[in-house]
C-alpha cells in the first residue's frame, strides 16, 4: 500500500505538493484533518442521535408507553374501561435513495448531496418507525409506519459521503475537502447554529429581580438547575427563597409554570423524617460549629413546621397528593392511581438527570440528596456565605449542538404523534357508539381508521420546516428561551465565512433584545474557549461568538462509571457537617457523591487529575472529564469538587506539567487552575498547566490576521468581519453548485505572509486575495480619506477581477402546489404558433437559453406554453398557440454559464424545472471596496495610468497607493510589518510565518528580523525606498514606505449600490418618489438633511429636492373660497374639446344658472348641470401630498382654506 | 453590441405554421444534452421525461451553443 497522505504542514508554499493533491486527490485520507476536526461537533452530535443507545433510543425510552382508554369519556364510570397501550419500539432512518416509483435506475439508486443541491431539492432519507400496541394484557401487535423523509446532515452516518476519501468526494461532485455538518433543504445549505445554554446538572445561585414577580413573599434569590435527561432534553428546576425563610420548588411544564413547597418533594422522594432533613441541610448533629448555624437552623425549623399544615406524613401520601394535583397537567390516563401519578411526576419533573425512567429507590435518594444540597446552597446564598453565580460566564454554560437540538425536536414530534392518536380514537369511538377496544371492529379499524388518521405522522415535513425556517414549533418549548432563529444559511461567500458558520456559537435571540450590555461582555472565563476578537461589531456583538480553533465540544458522555468508586476510596463521608469550610461537596454530573474537608477535596482533585492525564487503564479516569475544584473562600462561589463527564461541554487541550502530557480543561475548572501562557511564565509550585501555543485562544479566522498582536484590537475585529466579506474562491466544485449568488475572485493568490495554520486548514485551496505592491504615500490627492489608487495596468492584468454567479430558477410547477399532479405547462415554443426570429436570438430549439449568450435586461430566459393532455393521441398538446417567456429582469449584463435541465425524482415527468446559472463579470471599478488584512478598508478612487505612477530604483511601481493618514489614529502596526515581511518574502522567495506573539522586545523585534532580511536583499532596512515621480521623473523629496501587502477585494461593489434618479416611479397616492434602489426610487432627503440645507441657506436646492423633484403638482384653486376641492373643469355642451385647454370653474362659488343668467357666462359641469359664476380661479403649484391631506381632512369634516394673493 | 446571428439556426427559428412538414420538424427536433452523471449525450424531444437513457440520472446539462458567440470588446 502506498504511504498514507502526509498531514503535517508548515508555513511553506508547498506548491508542488498542493498541485499534486489537487490533480490526484488522495484515496486514503484528507491532507487537512484540522478542517474535519473543526466541524466534528456538528457531525458527531448528529451521529449520536442514531447510534445504539444514543439520543433517540433514550428518547423512545423516555416517551415510554402511551395509554388510551375506550368508552365515552363523559359517561359516568361504571365498569373498568379497556386500555390501549401503544409505544414506539424503534425508529429507522435510511440513507437518501430514489423513491420506489423510479423504475429506470437499477444499479446506483443513491441520491448524492450534489444532486439535491443541483435540483434545488432536500437531501433527505426515509424515516420509519416500528410501533407496537396491545389492548389490556393482550399480545403486542406491531407495524412499521412511514414517517416521511427527514433532512440528513452531510457526512454524518446517514449520508453517502460519510467515509469518502477526497478522491471519492471529487467523484461525487463535492469539494475534495468537503466536511459536511450542514443540511441541504430546497437546495439551500442550512446549518443549525450552536447555542449556548446553562451548564447542565449544576445548581446555579441566581439573583434575579424578576423572581419577586412570582408572588408575595418571593425574594430575588434562587437556585436554578438545568437537569438534562439521558436523551438530551432538559427540565429546569428552580428553588425560590421566600421572605419568611421558606423555599418553593418551581418548574415549567408545557410552557406553564408551577410552584410546589420543596418539603413536599423531599418527603415524596424518599421515606424520610424531619431529623434526616434537618441534618441533611444543617449538618451532622455532632459536627462542630453547629451553634453558629442559627440562621439556617431557624429557617429549616420553619420549613419543617410550615409543611405540617398539609398533614402528609408518609412518602406514599405525599406522592398521592402530588399525583392528584398534577395528573391532568401531565396528561395521564384517568384511571391511574394518584400515587403512581405522583411517582410519574417525580420521575418526569424533579431532577430527571438523576433518574428519568424506571427510577430506583437509589436514584430517588440521589435526587433527595441533591435537593438537600441545593437547599444548603440557597441558604448559604441568603446568609452571604456563597456568592451568586454569573449565568453569563462561560463557566456556567455549555453548547447546545445542532444534532442534539435536531434529536430533541425529533423526540418531541414522535411523542406528539403518539399523543395525537387521542383524537382519531375518540372519533372512532363516537362513530362506533363507544364500542370497546376489545371488539372485533376495533381490531379491523385500528390501522386504517385510527393510525392512518393521526396528525403529525409526517415527521419529515416537520423537520424540513424546522430546518428551512429555523422556527421551533413545540408545545413544550424544549426548555429554550427562543422559538426562532435556530438555523442559518451556510453562505459560501468565501471559505472564511463558510467555516465560521460551523464555529459560531450564539447566546440566544432572547439576549439580543436586552438593553443591558452585561451579557455581551468578554469575561475572563471565556479564555481559550471563545475567541476574544472574532465577534461582529454592531447588533450581535458579544452574543455571536466564535470558538477558538483548539476548542472542542464533547458530543457524548465519557465513561465516568469508575469515579464514584475511586472517590469513595479516597475518602468522603456521606453526610455534610455544619460549617461550610468543613464540608466540601463532591459531585459527579449533578449527583452528590459525598462531603469532605477542603484538604481532602484538593487531594482527591489532584489525584484524579494525575490519573486522568496518566490515562492508566486500571483507574479509568477519562481525559475529557472535567474536575472543577472550587476552593473554599470567604463569600465566594459555593465550594466543592464538581466533576462533569456529560456531553455538550467545551474543552481544550493544554499541557499538564507534572507529566508533560496532554490534558483537557473545561471552562468550569479553568478559573481555579493556574495555567501559564508561555513556558517562561510558568511559576514553579503554582502553575500546573501550560498552553501549547498562545494563539490557541484565537478562532480560525482571527488566526489568519498576520502579526495581529501589533494591531490595535478593534482593527483585528474589523478584519475578522471583512475577511468574511471578501470575494474569494468559495470552492473548487463550483460547476456543481447552484447558489443563488456566489462571488468569485479570478486572480486569487496565496499570501506570502501567513501563519502555518493557513496551510493546516488548507486555505490555499480557497485563495481570497492578491499580493499587492503597496506604497504608503499621498500622491495625487485621490488617496484621501481611505481611498486608494489602483495601478491601471495592474487592473488590466487582472488585479481584483471577479465575477458574480447568480442562479435563476424557472419553475413551471410554481403555484401549482401539490393539488394537481398534472402537467399543465411545458418549456419550448408553442408547436402551433409562430416563432419569431427575435425570440430565437437568445433561445435554442428547445426554448431554453443558449449557453454562452449575453443577456440584458428584458431578454428572454426561457419559453413556455400551456398544454393539456389529449386522451386521443395520449400526448400533451398546446391549444392556444401562445408562447410565454421567463425574462431576465436584472439591470446588469450577464452571460449564460450553465443551463441545468432538472428531471423529477421518479424519472417520468417532462421538463418542469430549469436552473440557469448566469455569470456577471465584475472587473474592479472605481468605487469598489478593498481592504488589507488589518481592518484597513478603502475604496478605489482612481485607476492611475502606470506611466504616471512613481517608480523605485529597481523599477517597481506600486499596484496600490494608500494614504499615510490611514495609520496614525488606527495604529495598525501589523500592516507595516506585513508590508516589510511581504517584501522580504518576495525578494527571497520565502513564505513568511506571521504567527502573532512570535517576536518580542527582548530577543529580536519583528522590524529587526525583516529589516535584516531586506538589508540582505539590498534594500533599505526599514522598507523605505527613494521613489521617482512618474510625471516629472524627479526623485521625490523623501523616501517612501513601499512593500507587499495581501489585499482582499470586498463584496461591496458600487454596481450593487449606486442609486440615481431625476424622475422615475412615484407613489400613486402621494405623488412622491417611491423608495428602493431596485425599483428605481429616490433617496430620502430626511429631516436632518433638510435642516442642513436650511442652515446653509440653500433655498433653491431645498425647493428642488423637496418640491420640484418630488411631488410637484400644478393645481387649480378658487380664489374666493380658497379651496382645491371645489374646482372642476367645465364641459362644453356643443364641441367635444375646445382649443386652448379646459376652463376651470369653482362649483362652490357658482350659482345654478336660470334663464336670467347671461349665456356667455354659463358653463356646464360634468353632470350636465348648468351654472354660472365661480370664475375666480388661480393656478398654483403645490406639493401633491397637500391635496391629499386636504381630501383626508375634508373626509373628517375639516375644511382648509387657502388665501391667495395676487 | 454586435451579436452574430448564426445562419444555421435562423431557418428553423422562422418556422411558418403553414409549412406543416418543416413545423413538425422544428418542434419534434431532438436537442442533445449532457448527462450529469455518466457524461453521455442525451437526445430529448419536447415533452419527453427528463432522465439519462444510459444511467437514469435526473440532471442534464445543456451544451454550449455551436452558434458563434462574439462580443464587442470595450
Amino acid at each position: 500500500m502506498a504511504p498514507s497522505t502526509d498531514t503535517t504542514w508548515s508555513t511553506d508554499f508547498d506548491t508542488v505538493r498542493r498541485q499534486k493533491l489537487f490533480q490526484s486527490p488522495p484515496k486514503d485520507r484528507t491532507a487537512y484533518p484540522r478542517l474535519a476536526e473543526a466541524v466534528e461537533p456538528h457531525i458527531e452530535s448528529f451521529n449520536a442521535i442514531w447510534e445504539q443507545g444514543g439520543q433517540l433510543h433514550q428518547a423512545l425510552k423516555d416517551i415510554g408507553t402511551k395509554v388510551f382508554l375506550d368508552g365515552d369519556p363523559y359517561a359516568p364510570p361504571e365498569e373498568p374501561r379497556n386500555r390501549l397501550y401503544i409505544r414506539i419500539q424503534d425508529v429507522f432512518l435510511d440513507k437518501p435513495v430514489l423513491p420506489p416509483s423510479n423504475k429506470f435506475v437499477l444499479k446506483d439508486r443513491r441520491v448524492l448531496p450534489s444532486e439535491s443541491r443541483e435540483t434545488h431539492r432536500t437531501y433527505k432519507g426515509k424515516m420509519t418507525a416500528r410501533i407496537q400496541w396491545k389492548i389490556n394484557n393482550g399480545d403486542w401487535q406491531e407495524q412499521v409506519r412511514d414517517l416521511g423523509y427527514v433532512p440528513i446532515m452531510l457526512r454524518s452516518s446517514r449520508c453517502h459521503l460519510e467515509k469518502m476519501s477526497p478522491a471519492q468526494l471529487a467523484n461525487a461532485k463535492e469539494e475534495t475537502e468537503e466536511f459536511g455538518g450542514y443540511f441541504i433543504v430546497n437546495g439551500i445549505e442550512k446549518i443549525i447554529r450552536m447555542l449556548s445554554v446553562t451548564r447542565r446538572n449544576y445548581p446555579l445561585a441566581i439573583k434575579r429581580s424578576a423572581f419577586t414577580n412570582r408572588g408575595p413573599g418571593f425574594t430575588p434569590l434562587g437556585i436554578i438547575i438545568r437537569s438534562v435527561r439521558p436523551d438530551g432534553t432538559s427540565q429546569t428546576n428552580a428553588l425560590h427563597y421566600l421572605n419568611d425563610g421558606n423555599i418553593n420548588f418551581r418548574f415549567s411544564w408545557r410552557k406553564a409554570e408551577y410552584l410546589v413547597p420543596v418539603m413536599m418533594i423531599l418527603s415524596a422522594l424518599v421515606e424520610t423524617s424531619d431529623i434526616e432533613i434537618f441534618q441533611g441541610i444543617v449538618g451532622k448533629a455532632s459536627s462542630e460549629g453547629l451553634s453558629e448555624r442559627q440562621f439556617v437552623i431557624d429557617r429549616v425549623e420553619l420549613l419543617l413546621r410550615t409543611y405540617k399544615v398539609y398533614n402528609l406524613q408518609s412518602k406514599a401520601r405525599s406522592r398521592a397528593y402530588l399525583g392528584e394535583k398534577f395528573k391532568p397537567v401531565l396528561q395521564l390516563p384517568e384511571d391511574m392511581s394518584d400515587e403512581d401519578a405522583g411517582s410519574y411526576f417525580l420521575r418526569k419533573v424533579v431532577l430527571p438527570h438523576l433518574g428519568a425512567n424506571n427510577v430506583t429507590d437509589r436514584e430517588d435518594t440521589d435526587k433527595f440528596r441533591m435537593l438537600l444540597f441545593m437547599i444548603r446552597k440557597l441558604y448559604a446564598l441568603v446568609e452571604g456565605d456563597a456568592a451568586i453565580d454569573n449565568p453569563d460566564a462561560l463557566q456556567f454554560q455549555e453548547a447546545l449542538l445542532g444534532g442534539q437540538l435536531y434529536g430533541m425536536i425529533l423526540k418531541e414530534k414522535l411523542e406528539e404523534w403518539l399523543n395525537s392518536l387521542r383524537f382519531p380514537l375518540q372519533e372512532w369511538g363516537r362513530k362506533q357508539t363507544w364500542k370497546p377496544f376489545t371488539s372485533h371492529q376495533f381490531q379491523t379499524d385500528f390501522v386504517s381508521r385510527v393510525l392512518a388518521r393521526a396528525t403529525g405522522e409526517d415527521i419529515g415535513k416537520a423537520m424540513s420546516y424546522f430546518l428551512s425556517t429555523g422556527n421551533l414549533v413545540s408545545p413544550t418549548g424544549l426548555d429554550l428561551s427562543q422559538t426562532a432563529g435556530f438555523t442559518v444559511v451556510a453562505e459560501k461567500l468565501n471559505f472564511y465565512r463558510f467555516i465560521s458558520h460551523f464555529r459560531m456559537i450564539h447566546r440566544g435571540a432572547f439576549f439580543a433584545q436586552l438593553k443591558t450590555t452585561t451579557v455581551r461582555k468578554l469575561l475572563p472565563e471565556s479564555w481559550g474557549f471563545v475567541c476574544p476578537i472574532h465577534t461582529p461589531d454592531g447588533a450581535p456583538c458579544g452574543l455571536l461568538n466564535h470558538l477558538s480553533h483548539t476548542c472542542r465540544i464533547a458530543t457524548r458522555a465519557v465513561d465516568a462509571s469508575a469515579i464514584p468508586r475511586l472517590v469513595a476510596g479516597l475518602g468522603v463521608s456521606s453526610q455534610a457537617s455544619a460549617l461550610l469550610e468543613n464540608s466540601m461537596v463532591v459531585q459527579l454530573d449533578g449527583r452528590v457523591l459525598g462531603y469532605c474537608s477542603p484538604k481532602q477535596a484538593s487531594r482527591i482533585h489532584d489525584t484524579l487529575r494525575y490519573w486522568k492525564v496518566q490515562g492508566s487503564p486500571e483507574k479509568s479516569v477519562p481525559r475529557e472529564l472535567e474536575l472543577g475544584l472550587v476552593p473554599h473562600s470567604n463569600g465566594g462561589t459555593y465550594p466543592g469538587l464538581y466533576m462533569f463527564s456529560g456531553a455538550s461541554r467545551f474543552y481544550r487541550p493544554v499541557k499538564y506539567l507534572p507529566l508533560q502530557k496532554l490534558d483537557y480543561v473545561g471552562p468550569f475548572e479553568q478559573p481555579y487552575m493556574s495555567i501559564a501562557c508561555t513556558d517562561p511564565e510558568i511559576v514553579s509550585g503554582d502553575s500546573t498547566h501550560v498552553e501549547y501555543e498562545p494563539t490557541d485562544i484565537l478562532s480560525i479566522v482571527a488566526n489568519q490576521t498576520p502579526f495581529s498582536n501589533y494591531n490595535q484590537s478593534p482593527r483585528n475585529m474589523y478584519q475578522c468581519q471583512m475577511g468574511k466579506q471578501t470575494m474569494g474562491t468559495p470552492g473548487t466544485a463550483l460547476s456543481y453548485r447552484t447558489d443563488n449568488k456566489t462571488y468569485r475572485l479570478q486572480t486569487g493568490q496565496t499570501p506570502i505572509v501567513r501563519p502555518p495554520l493557513h496551510n493546516e486548514y488548507g486555505l490555499d485551496n480557497f485563495p481570497q486575495g492578491t499580493n499587492a505592491v503597496v506604497a504608503v504615500i499621498s500622491y495625487t490627492g485621490y488617496d484621501m480619506d481611505d481611498a486608494m489608487i489602483l495601478n491601471k495596468s495592474a487592473h488590466e492584468r487582472g488585479f481584483g477581477y471577479g465575477s458574480i454567479y447568480k442562479t435563476k430558477i424557472c419553475d413551471l410547477e410554481e403555484g401549482r402546489g401539490g393539488r394537481s399532479r398534472k402537467v399543465q405547462k411545458l418549456f419550448g415554443f408553442s408547436p402551433i404558433g409562430t416563432v419569431k426570429a427575435s425570440w430565437r436570438e437568445k433561445l435554442d430549439d428547445d426554448g431554453l437559453p443558449r449557453v454562452g449568450t449575453m443577456l440584458q435586461n428584458g431578454d428572454y430566459l426561457a419559453a413556455w406554453h400551456t398544454v393539456s393532455f389529449d386522451q386521443g393521441t395520449g400526448e400533451l398538446e398546446n391549444l392556444d398557440g401562445q408562447t410565454n417567456f421567463f425574462k431576465y429582469k436584472d439591470d446588469e449584463l450577464a452571460f449564460v454559464e450553465e443551463v441545468r435541465v432538472i428531471g423529477a425524482e421518479n424519472g417520468l415527468e417532462p421538463l418542469q424545472k430549469l436552473s440557469i446559472k448566469l455569470r456577471i463579470p465584475r472587473a474592479a471599478v472605481i468605487g469598489d471596496k478593498f481592504s488589507s488584512r488589518h481592518g484597513q478598508k478603502g475604496v478605489a478612487s482612481q485607476k492611475w495610468p502606470q506611466v504616471d505612477l512613481p517608480f523605485s530604483e529597481s523599477g517597481i511601481q506600486p499596484d496600490v497607493i494608500i494614504n499615510p493618514h490611514a495609520f496614525p489614529s488606527r495604529m495598525t502596526i501589523g500592516m507595516f510589518i506585513e508590508s516589510m515581511a511581504g517584501k522580504a518574502g518576495a525578494l527571497h522567495g520565502l513564505a513568511i510565518d506571521s504567527t502573532p506573539f512570535k517576536f518580542d522586545e527582548q530577543s529580536q523585534t519583528a522590524v529587526d528580523f525583516f529589516g535584516e532580511q531586506l538589508k540582505k536583499a539590498g534594500y533599505n532596512y526599514y522598507g523605505n525606498e527613494p521613489l521617482y515621480s512618474g510625471i516629472t521623473g524627479t526623485e521625490l523629496s523623501c523616501d517612501i514606505f513601499i512593500g507587499v501587502v495581501y489585499y482582499q477585494r470586498l463584496r461591496h461593489m458600487v454596481n450593487d449600490k449606486y442609486q440615481v434618479r431625476t424622475t422615475g416611479p412615484i407613489n400613486s397616492l402621494t405623488g412622491q418618489p417611491i423608495k428602493g434602489r431596485k425599483r428605481g426610487g429616490g433617496i430620502r432627503v430626511g429631516e436632518m438633511e433638510r435642516d442642513a440645507l436650511l442652515a446653509h441657506g440653500t433655498a433653491f436646492l431645498l425647493q428642488d429636492r423637496l418640491f420640484n423633484c418630488s411631488d410637484y403638482t400644478k393645481t387649480t384653486l378658487c380664489r374666493s373660497c380658497g379651496s382645491f376641492l371645489s374646482t372642476t373643469p367645465t364641459v362644453n355642451e356643443f364641441t367635444r374639446k375646445k382649443r386652448g385647454g379646459l376652463t376651470v370653474r369653482c362649483r362652490r362659488c357658482a350659482k345654478l344658472a336660470d334663464n336670467t343668467a347671461p349665456k356667455s357666462d354659463v358653463w356646464t359641469d360634468g353632470q350636465g348641470i348648468r351654472r354660472y359664476g365661480g370664475d375666480d380661479i388661480a393656478v398654483v403649484a403645490v406639493p401633491g401630498v397637500l391635496k391629499y391631506l386636504d381630501t383626508e381632512l375634508a373626509g373628517m369634516g375639516i375644511r382648509l382654506r387657502y388665501s391667495v394673493d395676487r | 453590441m454586435s451579436n452574430y446571428a448564426g445562419a444555421a439556426d435562423t431557418t428553423a427559428g422562422a418556422a411558418n405554421p403553414n409549412m406543416n412538414a418543416s413545423e413538425i420538424d422544428s418542434h419534434q427536433r431532438a436537442v442533445s444534452y449532457t448527462c450529469g452523471d455518466c457524461d453521455q449525450d442525451v437526445q430529448l424531444r419536447r415533452g419527453e421525461p427528463i432522465r439519462c437513457r444510459n444511467c437514469g440520472h435526473r440532471v442534464l446539462y445543456k451544451k454550449r451553443t455551436n452558434r458563434m458567440v462574439q462580443f464587442e470588446a470595450r
